[in-house]
């Protein structure tokens, strides 16, 4: 609550900066508003608060808004040298801490209401701020697709909303579950429509197949910096809604949905990894591993059990601060050379070695190779989806993953080929947040017990 | 008596629907789509919900319909200028929004026994009691709402605006 109160409260004041004319402080106070945040964040460790029945402060509140404050504050590091549109600055700030303050009411909401304004929120930035580039027919094209499916998928869960409404009378999910529970042989047609509708709905947000169609083409097409965002927070955001849903309100109907979520996630796992060989774009390749990794996160669901939101955060943080470092070396690459095409990245390892040493740390922990945070990530996923006997999707998780590293280690063995004549020359800002996020990747793979015994 | 009104708005309503879909204009679908909307606050009505009814018809069939009039306009759209569409994609379309059909048609099987069984209060559509409910337990939703008003507010006016050329 504190930290939708404080994001919201730094959201206006970004709004009301270019009429009182303090843009030039504008982007210190962000950080330092971010930085507060994440402190009152964790000074509200271990308590438990429900804000008019429609908001709950618990760990697992605290633990994801955690990823997303942290995330957020390192992706405002980014922005420093890479906003291209100085006159927009300060609306693009603005929007982009709304969207924050939406990830918070996803990961926090107690009612089915707050869902629904959650998502929106975040969804309505996500389609602004894609098509923010107006010359750009990319960037126009992506914000369009975005806004079409996405309105269409926010329509089957606002559906399904509406259907389970009918069904249990409440729009309480902790009152959804008790009514699961206490009418589990006698519950009526119109609830599963309800709950198959809404399933749909958050598949498309987490961009599962066969509903990941829009996520390549708008990852593509958005600014790179709005895809660094999109692949990290909104997905964080999601994730962490789709978890709290499922486990609170349908944990009761548990046999009716894992087939379907066990054969979206093989499917996403696979098709997700295989299509990502074939790219030659980088942007599209790390689209297309975002689609696998949702895939992957989708095991966190199906496991149920009370390893899930533990993992789960695990695997969130590690993807979230991987891909960003990725990202703020594609920004860097892409400003020089104009493209985001894998060759650009040819030669990088001989003029600047400390930029591929962070693309080494980043891609070794998006295929989950030891010494990293995205080993023990998947680790801990499986050995969650094992305890609930899901080992044949485990296996082909585990064949995914093992196919993920060919296009990891590609950019990798371009990188050593080669001469390149140019430096590419990175700001403070950016260096202080690869420096943040290869260190935190290191420090998460060497010393996991800490962050998995947050939530049990 | 009630009946026999749900049954006939409900036939205007899916006639109408079917129109909005079938004429070639797309200023004749808008028309129909008001029709359409206002048959649906019909049912609202029945539902002893004025309130409702009356602020359905403002902003959707007000409103909305002004913006869909706007941008057919504007976008000159009030030719057949549609491309055809390839047999697959309407085969597809048929067969997902028939199985959708059905889906919602088995679902409603049973619905008049549903476990929940209270009996909606059918005095809470009336103005008192929306606002009280909407200001003391959807009090919170109601205050998020406002960001994102705000964010569409600003997108609006970020998009919209006039970009300098720059050379």
């Amino acid at each position: 609550m504190n930290a939708l109160i404080s994001l919201s409260v730094l959201g206006i004041v970004a709004m009301l900066s270019e009429i009182f004319n303090f843009k030039k402080f504008l982007y210190s106070l962000i950080l330092l508003g971010l930085v507060a945040a994440i402190g009152v964040n964790v000074m509200e460790w271990g308590q438990f608060q429900l804000w008019y029945g429609m908001m709950i402060v618990d760990e697992f509140t605290l633990a994801f808004s955690g990823v997303i404050l942290l995330t957020g504050f390192l992706w405002f590091l980014l922005v420093a040298d890479n906003h291209q549109d100085k006159a927009h600055i300060s609306d693009h700030f603005a929007i982009s801490l709304f969207a924050m303050a939406g990830a918070i009411v996803m990961v926090s909401y107690n009612n089915l209401s707050m869902l629904f304004l959650g998502i929106e929120i975040v969804s309505i930035s996500m389609y602004i701020m894609a098509s923010t580039q107006k010359n750009d027919l990319g960037s126009n094209e992506a914000g369009f697709k975005y806004f079409l499916m996405g309105a269409f998928a926010t329509g089957f869960i606002l559906f399904g909303t509406a259907l389970l409404y009918g069904a249990t009378a409440t729009f309480d999910i902790q009152k959804i579950g008790v009514f699961v529970t206490e009418h589990n042989s006698e519950l009526p047609a119109i609830f599963y429509a309800g709950l198959i509708l809404i399933m749909v709905g958050m598949a498309f947000k987490i961009s599962a197949v066969p509903f990941h169609w829009w996520a390549p083409d708008v990852y593509t097409g958005s600014p790179t910096l709005i895809t660094a965002f999109m692949a990290t927070i909104v997905k964080t955001a999601a994730f962490a809604a789709f978890l709290r849903l499922f486990i609170t309100c349908f944990s009761g109907v548990e046999l009716f949905w894992n087939q379907t979520i066990m054969i979206m996630a093989g499917a996403t796992i696979l098709l997700g990894n295989i299509t990502a060989l074939l790219q030659n774009d980088f942007k599209r390749i790390l689209a297309f591993s975002s689609v696998a990794h949702a895939g992957y996160m989708l095991l966190a669901v199906l496991a149920m059990n009370n390893q899930s939101g533990g993992s789960l955060l695990f695997y969130l943080l590690a993807y979230s601060i991987s891909s960003l470092s990725a990202f703020a070396v594609l920004l860097a690459v892409a400003n020089l050379k104009g493209n985001t095409n894998v060759q650009s990245f040819k030669g990088l390892a001989k003029k600047n070695p400390f930029l591929a040493f962070v693309v080494i740390v980043a891609m070794l922990s998006l295929a989950g190779i030891p010494p990293t945070a995205g080993f023990f990530a998947k680790y801990y996923i499986f050995t969650a989806a094992i305890a609930n006997n899901y080992v044949g999707l485990t296996l082909v998780a585990i064949t995914g993953s093992i196919v993920s590293i060919f296009y990891y280690f590609r950019i990798v063995i371009v990188m050593f080929e080669g001469d390149e004549s140019t430096e590419v020359t990175v700001g403070s800002n950016t260096k202080a947040l690869l420096v943040i996020c290869s260190v935190l990747v290191i420090l998460l793979g060497l010393m996991p017990d800490f962050l998995i015994g947050l939530l049990k | 008596m009630t009946q026999y009104f749900f049954y006939f708005l409900s036939f205007l309503a899916i006639f109408f629907a079917a129109l909005v879909v079938l004429s070639k204009n797309p200023v004749h679908s808008v028309l129909y789509l008001i029709l359409c909307f206002f048959s649906i606050a019909g049912h609202y009505i029945l539902l002893n919900a004025q309130f409702l009814a009356a602020v359905h018809i403002i902003v959707y069939a007000g409103a909305i319909m002004v913006l869909f009039l706007f941008v057919l306009m504007l976008m000159n759209l009030n030719r057949d200028s549609e491309p055809p569409k390839s047999w697959q994609g309407k085969v597809a379309a048929t067969l997902a929004a028939g199985l959708l059909l059905l889906v919602f048609t088995a679902s409603i099987k049973g619905a008049d026994a549903l476990p929940s069984g209270n009996q909606p209060d059918n005095t809470v559509g009336l103005l008192t009691n929306l606002g009280k409910t909407l200001y003391n337990d959807f009090m919170l939703p109601f205050e998020v709402s406002s960001i994102l008003f705000l964010v569409a507010m600003v997108g609006a006016v970020m998009i919209g605006k006039r970009e300098e050329v720059s050379e």
